[in-house]
């Protein structure tokens, strides 16, 4: 019956503009997220910046102890893979994009015959590598959304612990980097040992004069340096992951929005002309039923 | 004269900027005072009291624990101090009371954990950290 159509349209264009109004408020807060996230990665930059000066500032003081710091590995038998995705779904591309990098990187360190214990921070990964077979060791839940730089070090001493016993000769870390608010990408990144002297550390380089002071000595400062870089390290990717995830959620809930407007539009159409079919039925009933009352006289 | 630049920053913001006409700390070979014109240096800084000297008075920050870098060129006449800290504040900006609300949830914390008798559970060191953080602000605030 076209009337009993016309109701169940109704109800549909009603769902579509309910799921509407959350994905708008879900995009709307995203929104007003990113610029806070962004905020705070320019607020951390100097620090991060002013850790890497420090490091190969210290790194070119005692050549010999940086090499055993941050040089590369001469053989990888276990490695540790952190991956930073969101707590959240509901953003696109975000999660999946980063855990299939995981996943990749996983697979090709295996073929190279290591073994590969797996971290992650957000609530995610952990239902997405276990459906492939692939445990994940410990998952740091709750921080992804609003890191702190107490969280970055929780994630570092523990991801630093099997690097420092010799368990495992190489840390690598998959996140997503905020190039701009336009543009993300996954990166894969080695966190131990230390892979920083060889990041261009400033636009213009300065000359400095004459050689370093170190107070106490070089060797014993690179050694409790490398722990705080690894920090500063894991913050920042955490505060990039974090605007990423939000970037990205906002767009992924603009994109829902607008199809829910495309829908509703679609629905409200197509119940109108249910409704003017049925009105147009039952004036043609009417007129019908004049005629033969008519006819019949 | 040559100029000093001082930065104190932390991973969460720069908490200070700025000319500055002497930077005095500790690090773990004992105190220290950069002028401007030191030479090229880079130390640690132990838990304590930063302070800054600028031609408006001092300025005061408890820093807990961290690494300085001087740089240093004569011949452009420029010296910059970098202070990086993972935890720091501006002495003014300590809030007295929960550092004392902290202080005493951490003695109590300890005093818990001392009627057991090993001293290096995670426990114990947590709460002697931030015993040690809370003494810190007390003691930067009420100088």
């Amino acid at each position: 019956m076209a009337g009993g159509q016309e109701r169940i349209l109704r109800r549909r264009i009603k769902s579509v503009q309910a799921t509407r109004k959350i994905t708008k408020a879900m995009e709307l807060i995203a929104a007003s997220q990113i610029s806070r996230s962004q905020a705070r990665i320019v607020a951390n930059r100097p620090y991060r910046n002013g850790m890497k000066r420090i490091i190969i500032e210290a790194a070119k003081g005692d050549p010999a102890a940086a090499k055993r710091l941050l040089a590369p590995p001469e053989k990888v038998d276990a490695a540790l893979v952190v991956v930073v995705t969101g707590d959240r779904g509901l953003s696109g591309a975000y999660n999946s994009s980063v855990m299939r990098a995981g996943e990749r990187l996983v697979t090709s360190l295996r073929a190279e015959g290591a073994s590969v214990r797996l971290f992650a921070v957000g609530k995610k990964a952990a239902a997405f590598y276990r459906f492939r077979g692939m445990e994940v060791e410990e998952s740091f839940v709750g921080i992804a959304d609003k890191p702190t730089f107490a969280d970055a070090r929780a994630v570092a001493s523990t991801i630093a612990a099997p690097f420092i016993d010799g368990e495992v000769q190489q840390v690598l870390l998959v996140s997503t980097r905020f190039v701009s608010a336009g543009s993300q990408v996954v990166e894969v990144e080695q966190l131990l040992p230390l892979s920083m002297p060889d990041v261009p550390i400033n636009d213009e380089p300065k000359k400095l004069e004459g050689y370093t002071e170190f107070e106490p000595e070089v060797e014993q400062l690179l050694f409790f340096l490398a722990p705080r870089a690894l920090e500063s390290e894991i913050f920042t990717a955490l505060l990039e992951g974090a605007a990423s995830f939000h970037t990205s959620q906002q767009r992924a809930m603009a994109a829902a929005t607008e199809n829910a407007d495309e829908l509703g539009q679609t629905l409200s159409r197509i119940m109108n002309r249910a409704r003017q079919d049925s009105i147009t039925t039952e004036i043609m009933e009417i007129v019908g039923g004049a005629e033969a009352l008519r006819s019949g006289k | 004269m040559a100029t000093l630049k001082v930065e104190i920053v932390t991973p969460e913001a720069a908490l200070w900027v700025g000319e500055a006409q002497a930077l005095i700390a500790r690090s773990s070979d004992g105190d220290f005072t950069i002028l401007p014109e030191h030479t090229a240096t880079v130390g640690d800084i132990v838990p304590g009291i930063v302070r800054v000297e600028t031609s408006e008075g001092e300025v005061a920050f408890a820093v807990h624990g961290g690494y300085f870098q001087v740089e240093t060129s004569l011949s452009e006449g420029w010296t910059n101090v970098t202070v990086l800290a993972g935890v720091a504040e501006k002495t003014t900006d300590i809030d007295v009371a929960r550092a004392e609300a902290s202080k005493g949830r951490a003695e109590a914390a300890l005093g818990a954990s001392a009627r057991g008798e090993s001293d290096d559970t995670p426990a114990h060191l947590v709460a002697q950290a931030a015993l040690e953080r809370a003494e810190l602000r007390l003691r930067a605030a009420t100088r």
